[in-house]
Order: structure tokens, then C-alpha cells, then sequence
């Protein structure tokens, strides 16, 4: 501060031998308190108020900081930004660098191809060179990347709840492990290095008990292949092989299966027919809707209880005899299957679902034996031996719990306290154990509950290695280091309880591979760790001998009575991926609800409960039912969906959650929505979303329960689909009528190929023959523009195969996270406002036989058509959305105002408004999963489907490096890559061998809304089903 | 002697002989009308006005209040979503464009026409119009996701090299609109000269005296001054009379030229043309029974001249009727699906509520004003006037809303209810026209002075020479006017 030259009054009041004036007798006495009156009174600041800041300060302070926002404004880095001085091999910031690793997925390992942008994963796929993969994945993969960055991931050691150290952990460890009884609960894990340092611990503690824990409970098929074949087999089922498929209450094609992607590629490949070959005809049983169910031929509704009477019924067609089938010994069904399987022999196949005990998968095991399948439409394969009896060694290890026989506990990966069945009484006996430890990637229950909790480290962080589920040996690789310091791997905490040294998850996983890969090891494990994993290292295929003695000879039948049917969840799996805010808005494959487990049922069943829901003003409020198993209830929204078995309630596991999460609930002011559009503000992602239904299983009943009480607890839930009006009879008709969803059986395929023409409203302006013909026209090869750029070379196009997609959602993840596609929450996709790229709608499909109880289902992938002659472009203002030179239609975000006049003007509605700005509020971490490639968008832009622009000048940028056109199918699309089915195709129009042009010169292809002039670049294959005609005019 | 034995008597221009009543009731003279229309802007201001002005300024806050909200967090505020991009907004839009369509063809067209009834209500309907511009033009300012960057919709040069694109009908709004609005208000003030001018020269207040000079532009009532006045006028009124139809013309091209059924319409430019009246004119009738009664001026505002603008409501509503009827069998008779579809979802649809209000406001409750008791009737044409306004609000909902709501795909359907904000912002938007309509009430002459002498029997040349001395006709002209409005 300046300081003023100010007369100081008390050095001339003495000195002074002139005259003195003076005013007052405290001024003449020199009085201290009368000084400092004058010297307040004339000093700066004299007049300032009692507030800190006097008036020059404040001009100070205001001056200097018009000067710095002025600096500000030159955006100069704080931070210290350096040049790497020595690159690191192989990294060239911006170009992204690929490395195969695998997920964990249900106790098996999916290779993965990992994209890593400047040291951070930012896209998962499937790895081409793995034969269980072969590029694509499911949704969970997709998603796992999320859960990398999941803000909510516990962080530190914890101790009773409070913060602790590694130290301390290792202090714990080090004292008591001496002769302690060690018991290990762990998530199904096919890591070897796991196993052997399970060898080593349990060499090291002689009483170790270790067991495997699923929340699905035993495996089925397991423990029905140990009794018949005498050896706990998992079966690998070869749909591309088969003819006649008959799926029993088994979604063999949803996400939740472990071998979905081999199974979607399998019955895929069976379902082409535009060469003309035989397509496979598949017959699905089942209680629920599931997307299998979509994709039947014929479909049968029937409660999961009289499933096993049903398979008796048609075993006993096989010349198996078992009492309990009498009431379906001559349902048609029964007789129409049983002569499809024999007619084709080896090539049909029958499989059961997971809802499904023992004795339904022994007699599918056996039908498959005498049809001569095994080997043919499904092979056997070793390494399930543990899976086949989880519930009773869980309930031995709560046994010793209880009784104290139990020193320390480690839990690893599983979360026991919230879906172990209660009747077990985990949580009690968790609590006669002197120490538990738990390692996990959450806070979650089991964590809460445990003395100790270990931070995890995600599977893209560690090293690990495992197989796959076809056995093949497989390694995962850290794409990043650990986000945060604590976390651990399960092999290295097993390793320091087993060895009590602190090894480092590579040196376990080189040491167990130098005893796979022996003397060669140096030179085979580079080539492992590039590729993924060790070619034909499978497990083998076993053959074995039906001992038909061992088959049931009697299968239980459940009486009437509504049955509660429990399963995965298709988006959150038991609850592991709860977390994950892609999969809580990810829409339910058949219900296309987000955020939120619902009781479903059949109208007929829910009038039977007296429960109903209503659509109002666009938002479904439904009623809330609150179900009662042996003392136990949970309170639950309901949801009425057709095509249910009557007398059946299904449940989805893995809601309900209470994960812990410190970050700090975002609060703001009353004019600021920023706490309502932080779907990150409220705590973790899963906790109060739904709830948790496993605590009406039983140790007996994990999956299927009877005897439950409903009673209507209230009304008026909300619940958010993305789909608004369901299946209102009116709908379906439209659907039809305006020739959207195309589709014809087999017979009348073979009839008339062209059958989609049919339903083409009037009037086609233009002939597809020569396409595309629009552009063209405005842009001659002769011209500049198109000499001078090379993108007019390429026009790109889509082609979907209805036919073979069976709406498993990975594409709509894909999308999201090659996208930066955000989330929004409940409450604003209740408004309809999701903002999903591509969308999968699904529709039911009554009449011809069929009733509105039991309708089909068919789902078409919506993503943007790029319109050759886009409705969208001409109505911008400011010219936003434009036509790109290789024929797609792109959004310039940079340029977009927000009229959402480009959306009002789709006809298919795939433009998506940011509402609100999502990405203002996104947590550091989650900031971290964006794609560097693509834009961020703001507040009051609009996006839609680009065809993966990025993807697309990527491969043009590589190409005119190189000098040489873009190769054929070089551009591969994020939906198109992970599709399973390979439903999408994509590619170069102007390429004659495309693959893209190929599809499109098939007689089913059309295009949706065509009569409109739109010239949509992405067109449909139209579907195709194989029913029995003798069964068409049942059900 | 009554008026109109005078009237029929001295056979002198001014008379409708139509209806043979004269226009001015009251026998009143040149000064009576200069006293009765000046006198408002001199006197005290009531306590009523203040009432009514902090009333409509509280709206007003309400209307900024919201934009502010909506500025801050952005369109999520309102009740849109996927299907449905534009709601209230746009409905508000149209609903005041509509409105701002009264003023300038009751000056212009009607001018043309030489309908001299018009003299009476033209200077507060073209306040209407501009005030009903300015709040339409609001609302697509605001309703755009990126309000800071709506200057990229002005064709300016930028080192961008970017223009606006000029196919989209949003360009061809921008245009129509601020063009309407900038000839409407150059008319209307145009028309102010030679009564802004009179208050000048009545006042005695310097300031009043500075700014009213100022903005009288120097008249002095010579007879150079009034023919190019007249002329001026002419040539304004022959340029706004265009863009009255061409206004609403574009304003339909924003749905016209989309794909979406139920906008897609060949028939909207006219029919948006004849609702616009139709509103417009409901609104003037709305606006002078309330300020006839309030200023006194009943006897310059007749009963005569609301019922000329019931017929007008009667016409243009019949016209709205009609196009509503011929969309439906156009729908029918194009044999494309989705059209029928948008159609029967419109009258039988989630929305049909809304449907069938409009179809009764507009089409079926003006029809009462086939019978000359009720066009005439005070109460019942302000009900009628009143449930036209909101009719021809729900037109413009029942255009953007249900056609958006249900369109081409079944899967992408949804149903779109406004937030409260919503509500606020289109109830602070009447703030708004009310504020601004207050203040002309308060400061300029709400009739114009000049034209309505022009129709009075005085003006005619040969009024003085009925006495034969060049002195005043023997009957009496002049009333003084009422002091406690």
C-alpha cells in the first residue's frame, strides 16, 4: 500500500516553543486517546467502514484483477508442459496404440483389444485373434471401460470403515497368518495363476477351506452333466451346425449368457439365407420374454415350474421314461419338436436355462445324446468341476463360520452379504469370524460388513491370465497403472497371504506362464502377450457315456401358483456392474426400462393381482407390489409385458445396492439445476436404484420360487422406458401398416425373395438401381471439388440384417463409448430425453394366429439413415448439418445453434438435443473414458449417429499417407465391430466387392420410410422366420 | 335534432351510409376530439393506471425471470424432449405473430380500401401489432439451445466466411418478421406526426414540449407538410400491405417446407394468413372494449366499429373453419397413411383435448356473431373475442405440438407437457405486451387525432355553408368530455 506522507501530531505538540492554539485540554495534555482520534481521523483509511477492505485497497485489488483476467485471457498453461525427452517405444501422442488383454466375465476370460490414447484405455474390443471373441463382445465389456474410471471405486484401505495403510494391512497379515485358520471365498476365477497360488496357500495352511461363489448358485448344467456323464462338463453349442434348436427358459443369446458371443455367432450364421442354404429353426419354452424369445420360430409360453414337465413330456417322445410329463404328453409342442429333433438328427440341439435345476438339464443332456448331437451341435468340454456344487460348499464354509472354526476370512472379488441366499445366513456367520478381509473394486456390502477392505484393481490395471470359456489360454495386460495407489490385484493379495512377500502381479503371471509356455518361454511370451493368449490351448473335448441310469426318473411338477422368477439382470449382471451408469440407462433388451428392476408379468397375471399401470402424459406410474417369500419381501415396482407365461413374475437380480461412495453430494443453489443434472452428484451410481430381490431366494430355490404373496403396497411409481407406449394395439397396427418392421416366413421367402416390396407404400420416386444417384448428379466426377478431394471417392452406406440381429444392446454401448455419448438419468429419460445414438426399438407383433397375450418380438437398430437427400440439411439455419463429401450427414456442434429444427424434420427421429450440459458436472475420472477423436458436446447442440466420422478420417488420414485408396472394409463402425451377429455391414458404396453392396443386392433389403424421397444410405434386410406350419395357428 | 337525421340532412362524407350512422357519435367537434384523446396523456396518472402497470411489470419480471432461468441452465427447463423439439415456444411465437397481424391491415389494407371506420382503433392496433412483435420475436430468440452464437443466423460477413443457410425457412421468418416489424413501426409512427405535434403544442411543459418537438419532426400542420404527409402514407401503406400476407405466409413455411405430417401442408400460408386476422382482430376488440370504456372514448369507439371487426371475426373464423374441415379431407383424399394418421390423432388422439378447443373457440362460438344482437352485445362478444384468443393459441399448439408428438416411427413417440416454466414465460410474454401497451396508452395519443376529424362531418368542405353566412350551422357541436377516466 502506498503510504501518504501524513503530519504525525504528536511531534510537535511539546517541541514546539511558539505560541500554542490549541482546541481542547486533551489536545494541550497530548492525551493518548485524543492522539489516536487525530491520527484516525487524518491517517489513509480514516474513513474506511468496518469492513476489511478500505476504498484504495479495494481499487488496489479490482485493478490488479482486471489486469490478470486480461492475462487470463492470453490462456497461458500453469502447468509445466514438456516434451517427452526420450519418447517411449512405440508411443506417438495422439495415435492410438492397441494391446489384447482379457475381462473376467462369470469365471471365464473374453479377449479383449484394448484401445489406449495417449496411456489411457479409451475403447474396448473384442480381439479378432481370439476364437471366442473374434472382435465382437457383449454390452459388459463395452461398459467395463466405465467402470475403469468409475469415480465410486473404492480407493483406500479401509479398517473397520476408517482409512488405513498397506502398512498396516501387511503389519495385520504378517502377525497373524502363523496358524490361523484361513478360509477363502472367491468369485469363479479360471486364472492358473490363481489356482496355483491357491495350491501354494492352501500348502500353507493345511486347513484352508476355499470356495468358489456365484450369486446364481450351483451351475445346473454342471451338476446334471456330473451325474449322468459322471464329470462336470460346460457345454459349447455349435448353432451354426444346427437345424432344429429348442431352448428351454435359456437365453442363450442375452448378454448375461457366458457363451453369448459364440452362441449369437453360431445361430447367426444359421439364419442366412439370401445363398439359399437351409436355416435353422428355433423353438424356444420359455417363462419370460428374453431376446432368444425374439428371435424363436416359434415361441411357447410356460411357466419355469412346468418346465421339467414339459422336458419329461418330450424325453418321453426320446423313449426316456420319466413320470411327471403326463400333462404335456400330448401337447402339440411336445409332438411337433419331438418330430423336428428326430428328423434332423445330430443337427437339432436342446438346451436349458440357468433357471432350470438338475434333472431338466440331465434330460436335455440325454435328448441331445440320443439324437447323436453330442460332438455335432454341442460339444463338451472339461473345467467346470467347481461350479457344480457352490451352494453346499458355501453352506459347509457358514457352517465352520458359525461354529468359529474360522480364524481369517478373505473375501475376493464376490459380494456374499448382498445376494447370498438368506436362509444361509451369511451376514451372521460373517460375524463369528475374528477377521475378514475383503478385495474388492467397491465399498459395497460385503465390504461394509468385513473388518478389512482391500481396494481392487480393475482388470485393466493388473495383470492376471485365465481362460476363456472354450478353455483357450488367455493373458490380461494393464492398459493404465492403477488409478489409485492402494488397489490391488486378487493375485497379489494371495500371493502375500500365501507367501507373505509383496510379488507384483507380472512376476506371478510370467511365472505361471513359464511353466505353460516351458523352455521356449522367452521367445513364446511376447508373441502371448501381442496376441492375447495361446493359440489352441483349449480345453478338450470330452465324449463321454450317457449313464442313463443316472437319468431322473421322476421330475417334480409344481402345482399352480404364481411363480417369481429370478435372473441376471441383461444390464447389471448379479450386480457387479451396478455401478455403471452406461448399463443403469442402458434400456432393458424387451422392456427398454432404465434405471430400475421391475416384477414383470402378463396382463392376465397382473389383473389376477389386481395390479395395473397407466401411461400418463408420456410416463409410465405403475403400481408397487410387495412380495413376501418365507418372511422375507421386497417392495417392488411392477411392469406389464405381453408374451409372459400367465402365473409367472420375473425379477431381475443386482438392484438394490448400497455401495459407499465419500465423494460429496453436489448441492447448488436454487436457480442452478447443475444437482439435478449430475447423475454423478448423488452419491454412487447404484445405490438406490431398485431392489435387491435376491433376498427371496433360498438355498434351494436360487432362481425359480413358488409360494410367494403378493399384496399391493401403492401406486404411482414412475418408471422410465425409452420406449413410450408399449404395446398399445393401435401401434402395432401402424407399425405394419406403414411397412417399418419387414418380415415373412421362410415359405413365403422361397415364394416371392422380393416379399419386402410388398409392403412399400406408394409412391418410390427414384430407382435404387443406380446408387447413389443424387449425389452424383450434383457433384460430377468432372468436377473440382471432386478432384480435389479424395473423400468423394468413397460413399459410405449401411446395411442391417434384421434377420440375424437379436437386439443384445452391445452396439448401443459400442456406440456410447466410442461417442462420448452421456448419460442422463432416470428422471430426464423419463422425459424422453436420453440421448442414445442408436436406439434398438422393439415391437410386438400380433395377428395371424397370434394373440396381443402372445405376440412376437422383433427389434430394429435405429441409427442415423444419412439421408442421401436429408430432411434435416435443409431446414438449419445456420447450416449445422451439412453432407460430407463421402455421402454422410454430418453435425458441425461447433456451428449448431439449437433450433432442433434438424430433429423435428427426422422422419426417424435420431437426432438427440443436449437438453441440458452434461458434461459440465462429469467427474475427472469419467472425463478421462472420452474418446480424444470426438467432440465433447456442450449444452444446446444437437448430435446424432456420424457413421464413426472419426473412424471413417482416421482410415482416410492412414490412406493418404500411404498413397492408396482405403482398402475394403478398412472402416469399421463401433456398432458394426462389436455386433456379434454381424448383423451391420458397412462400407464403400462406390466399391463394387464390398461387402456393404453385396448385402444390398439382396431381395430383402429396404429401405424405411423410402416413399418419403429421404434416400436413406442405411437400409434393412428384411426378417425372416422359419416357423413350423403345424404350429402356426397354435398358441 | 338527432345525429342521424343531421347526418341524412347535410348528406356529407364521413357517414357510412351502409349503416347510415355516422362514425363519431356524441356530436362532437374538431377540439372535442383533440380534448378527449389528448387529455389522457396530459392528465394526472390515476391510481388505476399505476395499478394496472405494476401488475403487468410483475409479469414482466416473472417473463425475465424466466429467460434468465433458462438462459442459465438451458432448454431442459422446458417440458421438450426427442420427439417433440419445439413446444410453447414456438406456439407462443406464432400466437403473438398472429396477433401483430390486426394493427397493420386494419391501417394498410383497410386504408386502401378507404374503409374510414378504421381511423378509430388503427392507432392502438398498430401499437398492438408492434408491442405482439416484439413479444413473437422473443421467442425464437430464446428458444434456441445456443443464445449467445443466434447472431450466426444474420447474414453479416465474418472471418468465419460462413452465411446463414437461405433454404431454411428460419432465414425466411427472420426476415419476414423484422421487416413486418420495421415497416409496422415506421407506419405508426409515421401516423404520429401530426398528433404528436398537437400535443406539443397544448403542452406548457419545456420538457414535454423538447421531446414531443423532437419527435413531431418539426410539423406545423402547413399544407405542404400534410400532402406529403399523405403521400408517405399511402406509399407505407402500399409497402405493409404485402407483407401482411406475406408475414404469416413465411411463418407457415416453417412447417409448410418440413416433412413432418400435419405440417407438411400446401394449405398453411392462407390459412395462417386468415388466423392471424382472425386472432388479431379478436385481440383489438378484446383490447378497445376495455379501453373504450376506461378512457371514455365510447363515443369515437362505437359499438359500430366492434361490430365491423365481429364480422371480420365471423369471416376470417369461418375461413380458419373451413381450412381446418379441408385439411381433414385432404388428409383423407391424399391416401398417404401418415397424414390420415396425424389427422385422427389430432381429434382423437392423447391431444384431443386440445383439438377439440380450438375447434370450438374458433370455429363454433364466433358463429354466434351471425345474429346482430350478440356481435353488438358488449359482454358477449369480449367472451367471444376472449375464447377466440385462446382458440387461436391452441391452434398453433394443436400445429406444433400433436403433429410433432406422434410422427413417422411409433417407437419414437412420445407426449410432451410444458413445465411450469413454460406457463410463466408464456404468461410473462402478456406482461411483457401489456407493459409496453400501457405506456403507449399512458404517453401518445391512443386514437388518431388527425384521421378521426378527417371522418367527421366538420371535415367536410361545405359543413360551414349550411348557414349561408359562412357562420356555424345552427346545430351545436361539442360535449366536454369526461373528466374522471
Amino acid at each position: 500500500m502506498i503510504e501518504l506522507p501524513v503530519i504525525d501530531v504528536s511531534e510537535d505538540v511539546e517541541q514546539t516553543s511558539r505560541a500554542r492554539f490549541w482546541r481542547s485540554i486533551h489536545h494541550f495534555q497530548n492525551d493518548p486517546e485524543y492522539r489516536r482520534i487525530i491520527r484516525e481521523e487524518l491517517l489513509p483509511g480514516a474513513s474506511d467502514g468496518p469492513s476489511g477492505a478500505s476504498r484504495r485497497q479495494f481499487l488496489q485489488i479490482m485493478g490488479a484483477s482486471i489486469a490478470l483476467a486480461g492475462l487470463t485471457a492470453c490462456r497461458r498453461p500453469i502447468e509445466n508442459i514438456m516434451p517427452f525427452v526420450r519418447k517411449p517405444e512405440e508411443m506417438i501422442p495422439g495415435v492410438p496404440a492397441y494391446y489384447a488383454t482379457s475381462m473376467p466375465f462369470r469365471g471365464s476370460l473374453r479377449g479383449l483389444l484394448v484401445k489406449s490414447t495417449d496411456g489411457r484405455p479409451t475403447k474396448i474390443e473384442g480381439n479378432p485373434e481370439h476364437p471366442d471373441s473374434l472382435g465382437a463382445t457383449s454390452v459388459f465389456e463395452q461398459a467395463a471401460l466405465l467402470s475403469l474410471y468409475d469415480p465410486d471405486r473404492s480407493q483406500t484401505v479401509l479398517r473397520n470403515g476408517k482409512p488405513s495403510s498397506w502398512n498396516d494391512f501387511y503389519n495385520f497379515l504378517s502377525g497373524r497368518l502363523a496358524d490361523h485358520r484361513v478360509a477363502v471365498i472367491s468369485e469363479p476365477n479360471s486364472s492358473m495363476t490363481f489356482a496355483a497360488l491357491r495350491e501354494q496357500l492352501s500348502r500353507r495352511f493345511a486347513s484352508l477351506d476355499w470356495i468358489e461363489y456365484d450369486a446364481t448358485g450351483d451351475d445346473a448344467f454342471a451338476s446334471a452333466s456330473r451325474k449322468v456323464y459322471g464329470q462336470a462338463l460346460r457345454p459349447r453349442y455349435h448353432f451354426d451346425r444346427a437345424k432344429v434348436i429348442l431352448s428351454l427358459d435359456a437365453d442363450f443369446l442375452g448378454a448375461t449368457d457366458r457363451d453369448t458371443i459364440s452362441n449369437t455367432r453360431g445361430f447367426a450364421a444359421g439364419r442366412r439365407v439370401d445363398d439359399g442354404s437351409e436355416m435353422n429353426r428355433l423353438y424356444v419354452v420359455e417363462s419370460q420374454y428374453s431376446i432368444t424369445g425374439g428371435m424363436a420360430d416359434n415361441r411357447l409360453r410356460l411357466r419355469s415350474s412346468d418346465m421339467a414337465a414339459f422336458v419329461a413330456a418330450l424325453a418321453g417322445e426320446f423313449g426316456i421314461v420319466v413320470s411327471g410329463g403326463e400333462a404335456f404328453a400330448d401337447h402339440a409342442y411336445v409332438k411337433e419338436i419331438a418330430v423336428d429333433l428326430r428328423r434332423a438328427g445330430p443337427k437339432g440341439v436342446v438346451l436349458a436355462g440357468e433357471s432350470q435345476g438338475e434333472a431338466v438339464h440331465a434330460l436335455c443332456i440325454a435328448i441331445n445324446d440320443i439324437l447323436g448331437a453330442v460332438g455335432e451341435t454341442v460339444t463338451y468340454l472339461e473345467g467346470n468341476e467347481e461350479s457344480a456344487y457352490r451352494i453346499s460348499v458355501l453352506r459347509d464354509l457358514i457352517a465352520s463360520m458359525s461354529a468359529g472354526r474360522v480364524d481369517i476370512l478373505f473375501i475376493i472379488g464376490a459380494n456374499p452379504v448382498y445376494d447370498a441366499p438368506p436362509d444361509l445366513g451369511f451376514a451372521d456367520a460373517m460375524g463369528a469370524v475374528r477377521e475378514t478381509i475383503h478385495l474388492g473394486l467397491y465399498v459395497d456390502e460385503t465390504a461394509s460388513a468385513s473388518e478389512w477392505h482391500l481396494p481392487r484393481t480393475h482388470f485393466l490395471e493388473s495383470w492376471g491370465d485365465g481362460r476363456s470359456y472354450d478353455g483357450t489360454m488367455s493373458v490380461t495386460q494393464p492398459l493404465i497403472a492403477p488409478l489409485y495407489e492402494d488397489a490391488r490385484s486378487e493375485l497379489e493379495i494371495i500371493s502375500l497371504a500365501a507367501t507373505g512377500a509383496r510379488t507384483t502381479g507380472y512376476d506371478l503371471v510370467r511365472q505361471t506362464w513359464q511353466g505353460i509356455l516351458g523352455s521356449n518361454f522367452e521367445a513364446a511370451w511376447p508373441r502371448v502377450l501381442h496376441d492375447g493368449l495361446l493359440p489352441d490351448s483349449g480345453f478338450g473335448a470330452v465324449i463321454p457315456r450317457l449313464r442313463t441310469s443316472a437319468l431322473p426318473s421322476a421330475v417334480s411338477t409344481v402345482d399352480a401358483g404364481i411363480e417369481l422368477v429370478l435372473r441376471l439382470d441383461n444390464s447389471l449382471l448379479d450386480g457387479s456392474y451396478a455401478n455403471n451408469a452406461w448399463l443403469q440407462e442402458l434400456p432393458d433388451p424387451t422392456t427398454k426400462i432404465v434405471w430400475d428392476n421391475v416384477a414383470i408379468m402378463n396382463p392376465a397375471t397382473a389383473e389376477s393381482l389386481g395390479l395395473g399401470m397407466d401411461l400418463t402424459n408420456g410416463r409410465h406410474f405403475v403400481d408397487r407390489v410387495t412380495i413376501t417369500v418365507r418372511g422375507s419381501s421386497v417392495d417392488v415396482p411392477i411392469w406389464i409385458q405381453p408374451g409372459l407365461a400367465d402365473q409367472t413374475v420375473a425379477l431381475a437380480l443386482g438392484y438394490g445396492r448400497t455401495t459407499v461412495s465419500n465423494r460429496p453430494e453436489r448441492r447448488t443453489n436454487l436457480f442452478d439445476l447443475d444437482d439435478y443434472t449430475d447423475v454423478y452428484g448423488h452419491g454412487a451410481i447404484s445405490t438406490g436404484v431398485g431392489e435387491n430381490v435376491s433376498v427371496l431366494r433360498s438355498s434351494d430355490s436360487m432362481s425359480v420360487i413358488t409360494g410367494a404373496e403378493f399384496v399391493r403396497s401403492g401406486g404411482d411409481y414412475m418408471v422410465a422406458s425409452t420406449q413410450d407406449h408399449g404395446a398399445l394395439p393401435e401401434e402395432q397396427d401402424e407399425v405394419a401398416r406403414r411397412g417399418i418392421f419387414r418380415m415373412a416366413t421362410l415359405e413365403e421367402f422361397r415364394a416371392d425373395p422380393h416379399f419386402v416390396s410388398e409392403h412399400e407404400p406408394e409412391p418410390i420416386r427414384e430407382s435404387w438401381a443406380e446408387y447413389p444417384t443424387l449425389w452424383e448428379s450434383d457433384h460430377p466426377t468432372g468436377e473440382d471439388a471432386y478432384k480435389d478431394n479424395d473423400y468423394y471417392r468413397n460413399q459410405w452406406g449401411m446395411v442391417i440384417d434384421l434377420n440375424t440381429c437379436t437386439g443384445c444392446n452391445a452396439c448401443i454401448v459400442a456406440c456410447q463409448s466410442e461417442n462420448n455419448i452421456q448419460v442422463v438419468g432416470k428422471e430426464e429419460v423419463s422425459r424422453g430425453r436420453e440421448m442414445h445414438w442408436l436406439r434398438l426399438d422393439r415391437y410386438y407383433v400380433s395377428g395371424d394366429g397370434l394373440s396381443h397375450d402372445d405376440p412376437h418380438m422383433v427389434i430394429q437398430p435405429m441409427p442415423c439413415m444419412h439421408c442421401e437427400n436429408a430432411p434435416c440439411e435443409e431446414v438449419c439455419p445456420v447450416s449445422a448439418t451439412v453432407h460430407s463429401p463421402d455421402g454422410t450427414n454430418q453435425m458441425v456442434y461447433n456451428r449448431c445453434i439449437g433450433t432442433r429444427y434438424c430433429a423435428n424434420n427426422c422422419p426417424y427421429k435420431v437426432r438427440r438435443f443436449n437438453y441440458y450440459n452434461w458434461t459440465k458436472t462429469l467427474p475427472i475420472t469419467i472425463q478421462m473414458a472420452q474418446n480424444p477423436n470426438v467432440t465433447v458436446r456442450s449444452r444446446g447442440v444437437m448430435e446424432k449417429c456420424s457413421y464413426c466420422i472419426q473412424r471413417i478420417r482416421e482410415v482416410n488420414k492412414r490412406a493418404n499417407i500411404e498413397e492408396r485408396a482405403p482398402e475394403k472394409g478398412e472402416v469399421v463402425t463401433a456398432c458394426q465391430q462389436v455386433c456379434p451377429a454381424s448383423a451391420i455391414t458397412f462400407g464403400d458404396l462406390n466399391r463394387a466387392d464390398s461387402e456393404v453392396n453385396k448385402k444390398r443386392k439382396s431381395t430383402r433389403r429396404y429401405e424405411l420410410l423410402a416413399e418419403l424421397g429421404v434416400k436413406p444410405r442405411t437400409s434393412y434386410l428384411g426378417r425372416i422366420r422359419n416357423p413350423n406350419p403345424r404350429l402356426m395357428s397354435e398358441a | 335534432m338527432s345525429t342521424e337525421s343531421t347526418a341524412k340532412q347535410l348528406s356529407i362524407p364521413g357517414v357510412d351510409f351502409h349503416t347510415d350512422e355516422p362514425l363519431v357519435h356524441g356530436n362532437l367537434s374538431f377540439h372535442d376530439i383533440t380534448e378527449l384523446v389528448s387529455y389522457h396523456t396530459e392528465k394526472k396518472t390515476p391510481m388505476g393506471w399505476y395499478a394496472a402497470f405494476s401488475g403487468a411489470s410483475l409479469l414482466l419480471l416473472i417473463l425475465l425471470v424466466m429467460i434468465a432461468y433458462l438462459f442459465w441452465n438451458g432448454i431442459g427447463v422446458w417440458g421438450l424432449n426427442n420427439p417433440v423439439g419445439w413446444g410453447y415456444a414456438i406456439v407462443n411465437f406464432v400466437f403473438w405473430v398472429g396477433i401483430g397481424h390486426a394493427g397493420t391491415l386494419i391501417s394498410a389494407i383497410l386504408f386502401l380500401f378507404r374503409q374510414k371506420w378504421r381511423t378509430a382503433i388503427n392507432r392502438s392496433a398498430e401499437a398492438m401489432t408492434i408491442f405482439a412483435v416484439i413479444c413473437a420475436l422473443l421467442f425464437p430468440t430464446i428458444h434456441v439451445g445456443r443464445v449467445w452464437v443466434i447472431f450466426w443466423t444474420l447474414p453479416y460477413p465474418n472471418q468465419m466466411e460462413m452465411w446463414p443457410q437461405f433454404k431454411s425457412p428460419l432465414i425466411w421468418d427472420f426476415f419476414a418478421i423484422s421487416v413486418y416489424f420495421m415497416v409496422s413501426l415506421m407506419f405508426w409512427y409515421v401516423g404520429l406526426i401530426p398528433d404528436l405535434a398537437t400535443l406539443r403544442d397544448r403542452t406548457t411543459r419545456k420538457l414535454r414540449q423538447k421531446v414531443l418537438g423532437a419527435l413531431a419532426l418539426g410539423w406545423t400542420g402547413a399544407n405542404r407538410h400534410w400532402r406529403n404527409y399523405e403521400k408517405a402514407y399511402l406509399i407505407l401503406a402500399a409497402l405493409a400491405t404485402p407483407l401482411v400476407l406475406s408475414v404469416h405466409s413465411v411463418v407457415s413455411f416453417d412447417f409448410a417446407v418440413s416433412i413432418v405430417p400435419g405440417w407438411h401442408t400446401t394449405i398453411f400460408p392462407p390459412y395462417f394468413v386468415a388466423g392471424a386476422i382472425f386472432s388479431g382482430f379478436a385481440m383489438v376488440v378484446t383490447l378497445m372494449v376495455v379501453a373504450r370504456k376506461v378512457f371514455g372514448i365510447e363515443d369515437i369507439i362505437t359499438v359500430n366499429h366492434l361490430e365491423k371487426m365481429n364480422i371480420i371475426i365471423l369471416l376470417t373464423g369461418s375461413m380458419v373453419g373451413f381450412a381446418y374441415i379441408t385439411e381433414f379431407f385432404i388428409a383423407w383424399y391424399s391416401g398417404v397413411h401418415y397424414e390420415q394418421y396425424a389427422f385422427i390423432n389430432r381429434a382423437f388422439g392423447p391431444y384431443a383435448w386440445a383439438y377439440w378447443t380450438m375447434l370450438s373457440c374458433n370455429l363454433l362460438f364466433p358463429q354466434f356473431f351471425w345474429i346482430k344482437k350478440l356481435r353488438r352485445s358488449i359482454p358477449f362478444m369480449f367472451v367471444i373475442v376472449i375464447l377466440v384468443n385462446v382458440g387461436m393459441w391452441f391452434e398453433r399448439f394443436v400445429i406444433v405440438v400433436i403433429s410433432l408428438h406422434r410422427d413417422y416411427l411409433p417407437s419414437a413417440w412420445d407426449y410432451y407437457s410444458p413445465t411450469l416454466v413454460d406457463i410463466l414465460t408464456l404468461v410473462g410474454s402478456f406482461g411483457l405486451f401489456f407493459t409496453m401497451y400501457l405506456l403507449f396508452l399512458r404517453f401518445l395519443p391512443m386514437v388518431a387525432v388527425a384521421e378521426v376529424k378527417g371522418v367527421l362531418p366538420e371535415a367536410h368542405p361545405h359543413f360551414y355553408k349550411h348557414s349561408g353566412d359562412g357562420q356555424e350551422a345552427d346545430h351545436t357541436v361539442g360535449v366536454t368530455p369526461k373528466r374522471d377516466a
